[in-house]
């Protein structure tokens, strides 16, 4: 046996409602993000750069392209003839057919999964958050600790600190006390939802909240506070690199464009932890005599021969001569013709900005999320 | 249809013919079009049109090519039945002829032991997106033993001098081939690749192996061409032959043209490559591109034109690049200047360093070369 072996369970069945058309058609875990990528990516490659090699990932909201882009896992290096990577949907049983209610019933429901692979520890995951984590440093504090759970907690700015489950912990970093969106935070120390459990103890702990019929099967508002009742050792972690759940429109655009900034530090281009994602083997992009490109990333299958200013471009775009694109996210398949201005926007998939269209002002405030069918303003 | 065909990739000699650039690697391992290899161009044509097995010969500097190739994933090749085989030389101690046959007739289990009743031979220096649907149907339809691929080209520049010119008569049957001495406008460019029927290929190797009256599969089957009925179909689509420095020079930039581009890239489908996970390419500030093909991975800082660049190049402040082939991971540091030149795999370029080349025989920077003070 492997000792202190871990298994993932990465949560990706969220809807991520306010990002609006966004995830009209897929789970907020598969929207594309960084000109490449899936935010799913994120989790899923600081697993496999962190030597995990079981992951299972939970779906319910609309799970067909998260599917087809995990497929068995191969772009992650999880297609292993042992363990690997496993998709679980919601499923039927002799108790009748249901979906997952809340985020620990989700893990609840695949106790045999994980029993199967016997593991040491259990690591929950998002599938919601963008950023790079080696969980081995987690882990690592979790043993030295010698807890039953440890929370991974990121120093938020004061003013946001409301929205977040907050964490107080003692001298010792020991949690005390959650709150969760406090109007009046007692500090800035944020859960980030990333959880590592020693499976024995959270295995006890998901059957009981199972039982309980007033219960919202929830970690953070369930397991957790029940945990900390029962006295349980639970410590926070305290993680200081880039870290974003993009929950609105705007934040969605804003978590883009942080990657444009020269002081933004999720280094996509750091070797040594790379994002990976599903390859769609397109041929290079092609800069056109007369293209202008300022401080944008374009990736590949594109075809410009407009202006782009600060600007992300996804994988087969058509930028016509005379188009210009300001501090944009252009996302796969677009055609953008000539005499098009487009700014401060995101522009869904396989939409047609035509050359008459004018979308927004430089600085205007307002962030548009543009269609082939209507372009609301946020 | 398709799938009773067999796929064989083999390659001749040549290396020679490009310098420092195949010092370590078979001339079809040479990197093109930013993030491919001209291999990848052969089989991923072979296996959009439905080609399910490919035997590939690999000549003797074998490593890059089992780097690249693998168990066949890109190109979904690694598959339980059929799929990618690859052969490298055999050294038995008493064929000391050159040529593919011997390395064939080393095979010649698998081939007796394969299902598919046709096999389709082809170089992969000689790239075309040829519709092997049409070529097959023709091979299928008119009967033939073997039918051979051609295009009719003229030569202005005399690139295609001593490449192979097929004489065919008015029915498109073959009478020869010969080398183009430039002695015509237009000639009938034999481009290496043609269908035949398994049992013919297998007959022509054994026959030709026993009476020892040639060392290559062409010349074996001219040979004995007057026992088969041997056809011939023309491409008339854009076609590279890559056989020395400067054509290879030549086939990269000619991919600035949009239309080439397109037929090679898109039209019959995609061209599959072993995948980098590169991140995509990042434009500064300061960087100023025209008219080049850039793949993923690179960070622009400086002045691009008319070049190709490869995967994770970096190219500094006030670097000016034109008209060259920046293969995958160089560096050209701020100010420095390369033009008319190929810089190999993870070369560098100092700063404000000059290398300056010129079109007709440009400066080759060898992999892992750096030049510079520091």
């Amino acid at each position: 046996m492997i000792e202190n072996k871990v298994v993932a369970m990465l949560l990706a069945g969220g809807q991520g409602s306010r990002l609006k058309a966004l995830t009209r058609k897929v789970a907020k875990p598969a929207v594309p993000f960084g000109g490449k990528y899936r935010i799913i990516d994120f989790a899923l490659s600081n697993a496999a750069n962190s030597g995990i090699s079981d992951i299972g990932i939970l779906t319910q909201y609309k799970p067909y392209l998260l599917n087809t882009h995990i497929g068995i896992g191969s772009s992650w290096d999880f297609d292993r003839n042992v363990g690997g990577l496993r998709i679980l949907p919601p499923f039927t049983s002799e108790d009748g057919g249901r979906w997952y209610t809340g985020t620990a019933n989700a893990i609840y429901e695949n106790i045999d999964f994980i029993d199967e692979l016997n593991p040491q520890y259990v690591l929950i995951l998002s599938g919601d958050h963008i950023y790079k984590m080696n969980y081995n440093d987690l882990l690592d504090y979790h043993k030295e600790k010698k807890a039953d759970v440890t929370i991974a907690v990121l120093e938020v700015p004061w003013g946001e600190a409301s929205r977040f489950g907050i964490i107080n912990v003692d001298e010792d970093i020991r949690i005390v006390e959650f709150e969760e969106k406090p109007s009046k935070p007692k500090n800035n120390m944020a859960s980030m939802g990333i959880y590592m459990f020693n499976w024995t103890e959270l295995r006890k702990y998901l059957i009981k909240d199972n039982k309980d019929d007033q219960s919202d099967h929830d970690f953070g508002k369930n397991i957790l506070p029940k945990m900390l009742e029962d006295k349980k050792k639970m410590y926070a972690w305290s993680f200081n690199g880039y870290w974003k759940d993009v929950g609105t429109v705007r934040s969605y655009w804003e978590a883009n464009m942080d990657l444009l900034d020269d002081k933004n530090t999720l280094n996509l281009y750091d070797r040594d932890w790379r994002i990976y994602t599903r390859n769609k083997n397109l041929p290079p992009q092609y800069i056109q005599r007369g293209a202008i490109v300022n401080n944008s990333m374009v990736n590949e299958g594109c075809y410009i021969e407009g202006e782009l200013n600060n600007s992300i471009l996804f994988n087969e775009i058509v930028v016509e001569k005379g188009a210009v694109i300001n501090n944009s996210v252009i996302l796969p398949n677009c055609t953008i013709k000539s005499g098009a201005e487009i700014n401060n926007a995101v522009v869904l998939e396989k939409t047609t900005v035509d050359g008459d269209q004018n979308i927004g002002e430089l600085d205007d405030g307002n962030i548009y999320l543009v269609s082939n069918k209507k372009i609301p303003v946020e | 249809m398709m799938e009773r065909c067999l796929g064989i990739i083999s390659v001749g000699d040549g290396e020679n013919n490009f310098g420092l650039l195949c010092k370590n690697r078979p001339s079809y391992m040479l990197p093109f079009g930013g993030r491919y290899r001209l291999i990848d161009f052969t089989i991923s044509n072979m296996v959009n049109h439905g080609i399910r097995t490919i035997a590939v010969y690999t000549g003797e500097k074998i490593r890059s090519t089992m780097d690249h190739l693998g168990e066949g994933k890109p190109w979904d090749l690694n598959r339980r039945l059929n799929g990618l085989f690859i052969f490298p030389p055999i050294y038995d101690g008493h064929s000391t002829s050159p040529g593919d046959l011997v390395q064939f007739y080393s095979t010649m289990e698998f081939f007796d032991q394969r299902r598919e009743e046709y096999v389709f031979i082809n170089h992969p220096n000689i790239i075309g997106k040829v519709d092997l649907d049409d070529a097959f149907k023709h091979f299928i339809n008119s009967g033939a033993d073997i039918t051979l691929i051609y295009k009719k080209q003229e030569d202005p520049s005399g690139m295609l001098i001593n490449c192979d010119k097929i004489h065919i008569d008015k029915d498109g049957e073959l009478i020869n081939i010969g080398l183009n001495l430039a002695t015509e406008r237009e000639f009938n460019h034999f481009l290496g690749m043609g269908f035949m029927k398994k049992d013919v290929f297998i007959k022509i190797i054994k026959e030709s192996m026993e009476s020892g009256n040639a060392g290559f599969l062409k010349d074996a089957m001219l040979k004995s061409k007057y026992k088969y009925k041997i056809n011939t179909f023309e491409f008339d689509g854009h076609v590279e032959t890559i056989n020395n420095l400067k054509s290879f020079y030549d086939a990269n930039l000619n991919l600035l043209n949009r239309e080439i581009f397109n037929e090679l890239f898109y039209e019959g489908g995609h061209i599959l490559t072993k995948s980098k996970d590169e991140p995509s390419t990042f434009y500064t500030e300061s960087s100023k591109v025209q008219n080049s093909l850039i793949a993923n991975g690179c960070i622009i800082e400086g002045n691009v034109e008319n070049s190709i660049i490869f995967r994770g190049v970096k190219i500094g402040k006030g670097a000016i690049v034109k008209n060259s082939i920046v293969m995958q991971k160089s560096e050209i540091l701020d100010n420095a200047i390369a033009v008319n030149a190929i810089l190999d795999k993870q070369a560098s370029i100092g700063k404000g360093m000059r290398i300056i080349g010129s079109s007709v025989m440009p400066y080759v920077v060898e992999k892992y070369q750096k030049i510079g003070k520091d």
